[in-house]
């Protein structure tokens, strides 16, 4: 197996609070990783950290053998990083159709002179990814509504539809399943196993341990910005440390 | 009707208007001063839609769009005046001169954000204002500049009221043709996208600030256009021309046609040019009527006279721009084609 992702000491002090102490995993490509902690325990801030969001304090990453730490957002995502937020970024005043596309034109790139005197082959290849992203998801039927006005659960499939579009190699979600019923999780998590079944690797950050130990091959456990715990759920769900950190110690 | 002839006959229909139906009218009654109201409303179309562009479409809120219209007014005139070019060459590089300041001003402001980028603006609006008013050896200050040559292509004297209404229709149609495929593109897409959340464009491999820079300069160059129509067909520019008022009313067109949507940059234009000239007969008080047409349509109309997802929508099928996905029913079109 092929590492793809490659994160080596990677810190992040903010002021006298260090948010990523040390974090050092890797993730091969075709993987599906679980990064998991209690609140405040870092995952996010590893996740911007990756996607550039968030500069280094110490450490380093690398996706495909190049250093990617201190590169701007958008360059590493073209390398091939898809991301979604935490708090469900979408494109609110935008249809669903129009979100997806953007995804797919910050890949194949826009320039002013090409979109008024070129050809249709750039727009048509945008919206050839843009539509099969959304039959990924199955919201073709709800391509022309404007993002704000469908559901909240649909919202979640259409920005990791954004995401799909851009074809990337390495799929980040963080905390997908944050504000969903238990029904939606579950449906949620059969479509990110049907995700990694078709090859794509993904990073999934997520509060919810139940979807987490439930799909994921590998899960690196986070606490107070350190990592605990690397391995296989059933190891991990046996682990002193992991149990310490969400249960607490008796004293 | 074929989606193939549709868009042509929409097409077709502005042409015939604009370049038909309005000069015969004009032509018909053939005074000056109406030939002149037409300038000015097919100029502040043409600055609206420019405006649209960056504001709109963008999301930058900008209050000095005016200052970029007089540095194009002020390029072609000193350059006519001054350096003797016809209007051939004024014309490009009074766009270029705008676009050329409008990436000075963009290079320092457009990490700022919402309102912070708006007072830079604002206040960048003001400078050149007072640089055009205060810089008397080459603006002429407050006297203005008189230009009373310059309106000829390849030869042929264009400067008569008939002639003159062609060149400045011609441009905005063409300019206003640019405007539509970089608004309605997926190009135009990636632009909506800052708007709504920068960081998130960012993460999708859109280079955010390099896409605000671009549409500030392509705006400023239209402003700059703009400009450099006025100076040739109005005879006479001086800073009143460009002051803040001015990018205010700009902005009123662009809010009160509807946010975003380029068809409704164009009616709000029209609306804040002629209302006040059909007006004329009631004196004084039209301005009241102005200000209340103003206030009552944006307390009725909020998203403007066609708002932005009407607009898209009116462009997707009516100039025929859509894409339609496999296996989906007619009047669901999407995307950019």
């Amino acid at each position: 197996m092929t590492t793809l992702l490659t994160i080596n000491g990677a810190t992040r002090r903010f002021g006298g609070l260090t948010a990523v102490d040390g974090v050092s995993t890797t993730v091969a490509k075709g993987e599906l990783v679980g990064v998991i902690g209690p609140n405040g325990a870092g995952k996010t801030t590893l996740f911007n950290l990756i996607s550039g969001f968030t500069p280094l304090s110490a450490g380093k990453v690398h996706f495909k053998g190049r250093r990617i730490d201190g590169q701007k957002p958008f360059r590493i995502a073209r390398l091939g990083i898809g991301r979604t937020f935490q708090n469900l970024r979408i494109f609110p005043n935008m249809s669903v159709f129009d979100n997806v596309s953007v995804g797919a034109a910050g890949m194949l790139g826009v320039n002013a002179a090409g979109a008024v005197f070129g050809g249709k082959a750039r727009s048509e290849a945008i919206s050839r990814r843009a539509w099969a992203a959304l039959e990924q998801v199955g919201l073709q039927g709800l391509a022309g509504e404007l993002a704000a006005n469908i559901s909240y659960g649909r919202r979640k499939y259409l920005e990791i539809a954004r995401a799909l579009a851009m074809e990337p190699e390495l799929i980040i979600l963080d905390e997908p399943a944050a504000g969903l019923n238990d029904t939606e999780t579950r449906e949620l998590a059969a479509f990110i196993k049907r995700l990694h079944g078709d090859g794509m690797t993904v990073l999934l950050v997520e509060h919810d341990m139940g979807l987490v130990m439930g799909i994921c091959e590998r899960v690196v456990v986070l606490a107070s910005g350190r990592k605990i715990a690397d391995a296989a759920p059933e190891v991990v769900r046996k682990d002193a440390a992991v149990l310490e950190a969400y249960l607490g110690v008796e004293e | 009707m074929s989606d193939r002839l549709r868009p042509l006959l929409v097409v077709a229909a502005v042409l015939v208007l604009v370049l038909g139906v309005v000069p015969a009218v004009l032509g018909a009654f053939d005074r000056s001063y109406l030939y002149q109201v037409a300038n000015l409303a097919l100029i502040f179309v043409l600055l609206a839609a420019s405006m649209h562009l960056v504001t709109g479409v963008a999301g930058l809120l900008q209050l000095g769009h005016a200052a970029f219209y007089g540095v194009g007014a002020y390029t072609a005139a000193l350059l006519t005046t001054e350096a003797g070019l016809s209007f051939g060459w004024t014309l490009p590089l009074a766009g270029l001169g705008a676009a050329f300041v409008a990436v000075l001003v963009a290079l320092p402001t457009m990490r700022l954000v919402s309102i912070y980028f708006a007072v830079a603006t604002l206040g960048i609006g003001q400078m050149l204002y007072l640089v055009m008013l205060n810089w008397v050896p080459v603006t002429k200050g407050p006297n203005g500049i008189l230009v009373t040559s310059g309106l000829t292509l390849f030869g042929y004297d264009l400067s008569r009221p008939a002639s003159a209404y062609f060149v400045v229709a011609v441009v905005t149609l063409a300019s206003l043709w640019v405007i539509h495929r970089l608004s309605h593109s997926y190009y135009g897409n990636a632009l909506r996208s800052l708007r709504e959340d920068d960081q998130c464009a960012d993460a999708m491999g859109l280079d955010t600030v390099r896409l605000k820079i671009e549409s500030f300069a392509v705006s400023g160059f239209f402003a700059g256009i703009a400009g450099a129509l006025w100076a040739h067909t109005a005879g006479y520019i001086s800073p009143a021309d460009f002051s803040f008022p001015q990018s205010i009313l700009i902005l009123a067109m662009v809010v009160v046609g509807g946010l975003g949507s380029l068809p409704g940059a164009v009616i709000g234009a029209l609306v804040l040019i002629l209302l006040p000239e059909v007006l004329r007969p009631v004196g004084d008080f039209r301005n009241i009527i102005v200000g209340g047409v103003l206030f009552f349509s944006i307390l009725l109309m909020p998203k403007g006279i066609i708002g932005e997802v009407s607009a898209l929508d009116l462009v997707r099928r009516q100039l025929g721009g859509a894409w339609r996905g496999e296996g989906t029913k007619a009047g669901s079109e999407v995307g950019w084609r």
